[in-house]
């Protein structure tokens, strides 16, 4: 019925749900005076939740119904009908065009006609406030066409019936406040992203500055990177503190030359050799210096989610076809972080870590089926690599042959590797052979894509739920002891029933419909007489709950003239 | 077009005998005395419950020590003299005068700092407008700060005059030397402040007003004394920097971050996340001054042109330092202050200055609401009375609090039952103790009947000083004048008949008139209503009723609650009455606009008793209302309703009716409600507003007819 998808809006409406609407829709155009009062008082209440917000459509129908439903009593005269009639029809053949008003007036004629409004409505308008009083007939005709025109314009195309394909385009009518409000938080967005972007580069350029001078010390002294001096964790608690607001800007900043990825003058002032011919581009590896230089800076933002974000970034990066020197360093680092998850260091690399060398500590769970694909994805010399890496580390380890496979498939590709071919398609799994084979591998791709991001994201609930102590309770009870009040003590888990539903409520749209009710009068309190409370006891008519209206009006006399004693209260 | 403030000749005189005034203790032993009388005649009942909501808090610190005479009145006084002495044409400049007024009064100053700082005092912010050097503007916005981390607080020294313009929050202690926000006088010894100075108002500055105590104590005593101090609130040792930047006249503040459940409930909606951070404005032209130790502490400081904090005219500052002086004895009863204007106009920010002001001098102000759209310390809606008792620092819904009284009239507006209005005001005039000054906030609506309404509160509260204010060329509405109102009719009330010359002149007499101040408005933007984000009125409305439902919140930090998730009242339908304010609706059909739907929780003096289902009001009574709650569920089978709401138990207990007004829940609190499966009630992706007839009713004010199109753009 109703699907929520990422980036259509959601809009706060009267009914409770979809069938309420419906319900009232169809009473509305019964033609049924009975049926229709009911739906003008449903509408009674939408107005007072929507307060100044009522769809003017909303609005219209129900004045004019309510015209056909005293007319339909027989006990008004055509003069006062005429009255009636004639307000509603104004108000909505202003109202209804009001929409397209521009800073200058326009003749009500042109723009009823763009809206399918014929001319004789529009004149009937005009007789009804400038010139003499139409006569009943015609003000009866002119409700009919109207309330034709609202089911068709309005009823029957709201609420998702027909106009599913055009959701996307964007609505006009939308209120310009909402829309202004949209525009400009954009905007505001994208300067922050600008200042965000400026403020990082900032923070990690001072932070390497340190960092570099830390090294020239070393270098004089030969000795062990130092804990950190008071600037540099002050510089620390500045990136982390950036780290939970701008994650993403970080991680950007990041990737870019001169950060993760050194340049020459870097590498150089780091004493490490920066040409191509002393590495190993099939299995890429940090220098020890340089992942020292970063060390700290990372360690300080070890979360899961910023290694997962870091990860899938690197492997953006490099299916981008950097440079070698790129390539080779984005390489290392997914390789160095593969290494820090990797079940066992031994089997994993021979380099013996402690923990201090290690950007974290616990093993995180990698959305390891989406790793494999990102991997095979960005194709590179060391692709293999890290690609062994992966396999060995993932917790439900693919069969042993799978995996043979997969890194043959892949040293063939990568071994013939130039920088103009394109990855093509590159997810070898299983081999393609049937459509069977295809549909599988979508399901499971899609599968994994769109669980694993999923999991991270989601917002924990589990301790959302409101949990009051046996003393709370009774401490508040105790404060509303003597009155009618009390705290609701009934196992019920709230935070699955949203404001507005209870537990056990049916999804009937007359579920609230109130059976009995009694008035109760409170005399001017500004007399300062000893006033004595009025009730009137007020039974009105049990108003059962239609299951199908559509089958005509099921309402039986005595039902009817229940319905109308209890409503002419109103 | 010239509007004078009444009575600027007599200021001199007024202003010595406040001085010596204000330093006998009387008044302040009769504040204090008052308070505690209030305190004892607790009662039982509905009828006096207003004595169990607020938490009535001792009279601070502050008063009882206060040592020194605030110089702010005396020095703008004499400032005023000055610049009227050079250029009377000056006077009434409009909107930018502010500048040209500036430059006379650096003429007239020498360029020093302690010439500066006095400046500053009479006007905060215009003076970080002056034309002065870049060096002095890059001095002035360097600000010497020191974080320390094992506490998680800053220290920030400024020179005496300095002003922090700055955009966030923060908790402010003052260490050393006095510093001033908006009208406000922090000195040391007193307790902490929490400062909020989100986008959508107009930014908070702190002025360092230097250290004039008193005590005999030199220079170099002073020196040391705020020396031990700077290092008694820093584990590590502060830089040479900082300590050199400090001397005897110095200011020391400590400032904190602020972490309420407010602050934390407002910003878990992705679109508040901002809300403490900087507008649009200020980001387009790169205002924020980079600090990293302001930042760790949640404050952002402003240059430039947007570091104008609050710009006060003149007449501003004249009808100010007036009604501080009306307080300080020249009235023979406590001063009624009406403040009006047009919508945006100003007073809101007024009235918060001038609360501050005399919270400089007095232990409490009386506060009376009777704009229901913008309100200052009640969720919109509300017509209620309030003692102030601690300075407002930050917008409204940073420092929502219970009231003494109040009413829910249930819209934003009054124009639907004026009648109601005013008799609601009139129930709750009746709570004013009569012992503190008294300000009542008025509605924008100033044309029409909104006029009237303004005449009539005028006349029934016997207001002794009205204080109108106006931007622009032409005043938005006729002055109310004690003039005026002799003859001029109101909703309610209309003039006296005119004594003939046979009556005794007693009666004519008898009849007290006001005093009138007129305001002329010249910040930027005056007049017109906040366009951008967090500052058209209706998102206020919803910041304050955020603001009212995250004290539900756990004063601990946590994990941030929908509204859902908190377990509610129940009461049975028939023990409560329920009624809707601003339109008809079918009884039968009263749980369809109540569901899901912000109540007001009011308590009627008559008993409720219904026999079998909802008890339905037939008509809006006025009665006293406790708080606000969310109809969250309605058990249909038991007869219950289900509540949820921040008002304490005790206070519940009373509430035996509902009232529904047009007052919604913000959109945001229905459309997020994590942890729910299924479709949310009242939510729709489904509603096309492309649809002919699916917005709202919509009116356009300029229309214009085509024989009178005028060629400005």
């Amino acid at each position: 019925m109703k699907k929520k998808t990422v980036g259509k809006t959601r809009h706060v409406v009267a009914w409770m749900n979809k069938a309420e609407y419906e319900h009232v829709l169809e009473y509305l155009f019964s033609k049924e005076p009975a049926l229709q009062k009911h739906a003008l008082h449903r509408i009674s209440a939408w107005k007072g939740r929507f307060g100044q917000s009522t769809p003017v459509a909303v609005d219209s129908t129900a004045d004019l119904v309510r015209c056909q439903v005293l007319d339909s009593t027989g006990q008004l005269e055509a003069n006062d009908l005429v009255l009636l009639y004639g307000m509603a029809l104004v108000r909505f053949v202003n109202l209804i065009t009001e929409r397209q008003q521009k800073r200058v007036a326009r003749p009500l004629r042109r723009l009823a006609g763009n809206i399918n409004i014929p001319e004789w409505v529009v004149n009937l308008r005009h007789d009804l406030t400038h010139r003499r009083l139409p006569s009943l007939k015609w003000c009866r005709k002119g409700c009919g066409f109207v309330l034709d025109w609202l089911h068709q314009e309005y009823w029957s195309r709201q609420m998702g019936s027909q106009l599913t394909e055009d959701w996307n385009s964007s609505s006009e009518e939308e209120d310009e406040e909402e829309f202004a409000k949209r525009h400009e938080e954009e905007q505001l967005r994208r300067q922050k992203e600008i200042e965000a972007h400026k403020k990082v580069r900032e923070l990690l350029i001072s932070y390497e500055r340190e960092q570099f001078q830390t090294y020239e010390e070393l270098a004089k002294q030969r000795g062990v990177w130092p804990d950190a001096s008071a600037d540099l964790s002050w510089i620390l608690t500045q990136i982390k503190h950036f780290a939970t607001e701008a994650r993403d800007v970080l991680i950007d900043v990041l990737m870019q030359d001169g950060f993760l990825i050194p340049t020459a003058e870097q590498l150089e002032s780091l004493d490490i050799d920066p040409s191509e011919d002393s590495v190993d581009m099939f299995a890429p590896c940090l220098p020890q210096v340089f992942l020292h230089f970063w060390l700290p800076c990372l360690k300080v933002l070890n979360s899961s989610i910023f290694i997962n974000l870091i990860l899938d970034k690197l492997f953006a990066e490099l299916s981008n076809e950097p440079s070698s020197h790129r390539t080779y360093y984005i390489a290392s680092w997914i390789s160095e972080i593969l290494l820090c998850n990797s079940k066992s260091e031994l089997k994993a690399h021979k380099r013996l870590k402690i923990s201090k060398e290690r950007i974290f500590m616990n093993r995180l769970q990698f959305p390891w089926q989406n790793l494999i694909s990102t991997c095979v994805n960005a194709p590179c010399p060391a692709t293999p690599f890290l690609l062994r890496q992966i396999l060995s580390d993932m917790d439900k380890p693919l069969p042993h042959d799978a995996q043979q496979n997969l890194l043959r498939l892949c040293s063939i590709y990568t071994q013939g590797y130039h920088e103009n071919t394109s990855p093509g398609p590159s997810d070898p799994t299983q081999p393609v052979y049937t459509l069977q084979n295809l549909q599988d591998r979508l399901k499971s791709n899609t599968h994994s894509s769109n669980h694993a991001p999923r999991s991270v994201q989601a917002p924990p609930t589990e301790d959302l739920q409101e949990k009051l102590s046996a003393e709370t309770v009774q401490e508040r009870n105790f404060a509303l002891r003597g009155s009618a009040w009390s705290v609701c003590t009934d196992k019920v888990p709230w935070k699955q029933y949203p404001l507005g539903k209870v537990p056990g409520q049916p999804e009937d749209p007359s579920c609230l419909m109130v059976e009995c009710y009694s008035t109760f009068t409170v005399f001017d309190q500004q007399v300062e007489l000893d006033q004595l409370p009025q009730h009137h006891g007020n039974r009105s008519g049990p108003l059962q709950s239609r299951a199908g209206g559509a089958d005509g009006p099921l309402w039986t006399h005595s039902d009817l003239s229940k319905l109308k004693a209890g409503l002419q209260l109103f | 077009m010239t509007m004078k403030v009444h009575k600027v000749s007599s200021w001199s005189q007024h202003e010595q005998r406040n001085t010596t005034k204000r330093h006998g203790k009387n008044k302040w032993r009769k504040k204090i005395h008052s308070l505690d009388s209030t305190l004892l005649s607790t009662s039982v009942g509905t009828a006096n419950l207003e004595q169990l909501i607020p938490k009535r808090e001792k009279p601070t610190l502050k008063l009882l020590k206060k040592l020194y005479t605030k110089p702010i009145p005396e020095n703008s006084c004499a400032e005023e003299r000055k610049v009227m002495a050079t250029s009377v044409t000056f006077a009434h400049v409009h909107t930018n005068g502010g500048t040209e007024l500036d430059d006379r009064n650096s003429s007239v100053d020498s360029q020093e700092w302690s010439e500066y700082a006095k400046c500053v005092l009479q006007n905060g912010m215009e003076s970080s407008t002056l034309p002065k050097t870049n060096q002095m503007e890059e001095d002035g916005l360097h600000f010497h700060a020191h974080f320390d981390h094992t506490h998680n607080r800053a220290v920030l020294v400024m020179k005496q005059g300095q002003v922090l313009c700055f955009r966030g929050k923060c908790l402010l202690t003052c260490l050393y030397g006095h510093v001033e926000v908006l009208g406000f006088t922090i000195e040391e010894g007193q307790q902490p402040y929490p400062l909020f100075s989100p986008p959508s108002h107009c930014p908070l500055t702190i002025t360092a007003l230097g250290n004039n105590a008193p005590s005999g104590k030199n220079k170099k005593e002073g020196l040391l004394e705020a020396k031990a101090i700077v290092r008694k609130y820093l584990s590590s040792e502060p830089s040479k920097k900082l300590m050199s930047e400090l001397d005897s006249d110095s200011c020391v503040v400590l400032l904190e971050p602020l972490d309420t459940p407010l602050t934390r409930f407002l910003t878990s909606f992705s679109e508040l996340s901002e809300i403490f951070g900087l507008n649009s404005k200020e980001l387009k032209s790169q205002a924020a001054v980079y600090n990293p130790v302001l930042s760790a502490v949640g404050v952002t400081a402003l240059r430039g042109p947007c570091a104008q904090g609050l710009v006060m005219s003149r007449s501003y500052r004249e009808a100010i330092s007036s009604l501080l002086s009306a307080w300080a004895g020249e009235f023979d009863r406590c001063p009624i202050i009406l403040v009006c204007g047009g919508k945006s106009s100003g007073k809101s920010t007024f009235n918060r200055h001038l609360i501050n002001s005399l919270l400089n001098h007095t232990v409490s102000v009386e506060y009376l609401e009777c704009d229901l759209g913008q309100t200052e310390f009640t969720p919109p809606g509300c017509l209620s009375l309030s003692t102030v008792t601690e300075p407002l620092l930050g917008p409204p819904f940073t420092h929502l609090r219970d009231p003494e009284h109040m009413v829910y009239y249930g819209q934003a507006d009054c124009q639907a039952d004026i009648d109601r209005y005013l008799e609601s005001l009139k129930s709750i005039w009746r709570h004013v103790n009569g012992e503190s000054p008294v300000i009542i906030n008025t509605m924008g609506w100033i044309r029409g009947h909104g006029f009237q309404i303004l005449v009539d509160l005028i006349r029934l509260f016997s207001v002794t000083h009205v204080v109108q204010l106006s931007f622009g060329n032409a005043p938005q509405c006729q002055l109310l004048t004690p003039d005026f109102l002799r003859t001029a009719h109101g909703w309610q009330t209309h003039p006296p008949t005119p004594p003939t010359l046979t009556e005794e002149p007693v009666s004519h007499l008898s009849i007290r008139s006001h005093v009138f101040l007129s305001v002329q408005s010249e910040f930027e933007g005056a007049g017109t209503s906040g366009e951008m984000q967090h500052q058209r009125s209706n998102e206020l409305r919803d910041l304050a009723l955020l603001s009212y439902f995250s004290k539900l919140q756990s004063p601990e930090p946590g994990p941030i609650r929908p509204l859902h998730c908190f377990i509610p009242y129940q009461v049975p339908h028939s023990a409560v009455a329920i009624g809707v304010t601003h339109c008809e609706v079918a009884p039968n059909n009263i749980l369809y606009v109540s569901n899901a739907s912000i109540v007001g929780l009011c308590c009627l003096s008559e008993k409720v008793v219904g026999r079998e289902g909802p008890v339905v009001l037939s008509q809006t009574p006025i009665c006293q209302c406790v708080g606000l709650g969310v109809l969250r569920g309605v058990d249909m089978a038991r007869g219950l309703y289900f509540l949820v709401t921040p008002v304490s138990p005790s206070v519940l207990r009373h509430v035996n009716c509902l009232l529904l007004g047009e007052i919604t829940l913000p959109k945001i609190l229905l459309t997020k409600q994590h942890g729910v499966e299924g479709d949310l009630p009242y939510v729709t992706t489904d509603y096309s507003f492309e649809v002919q007839g699916a917005g709202k009713l919509h009116i356009y004010k300029g229309l214009a007819r085509p024989g009178f199109i005028k060629s400005t753009n």
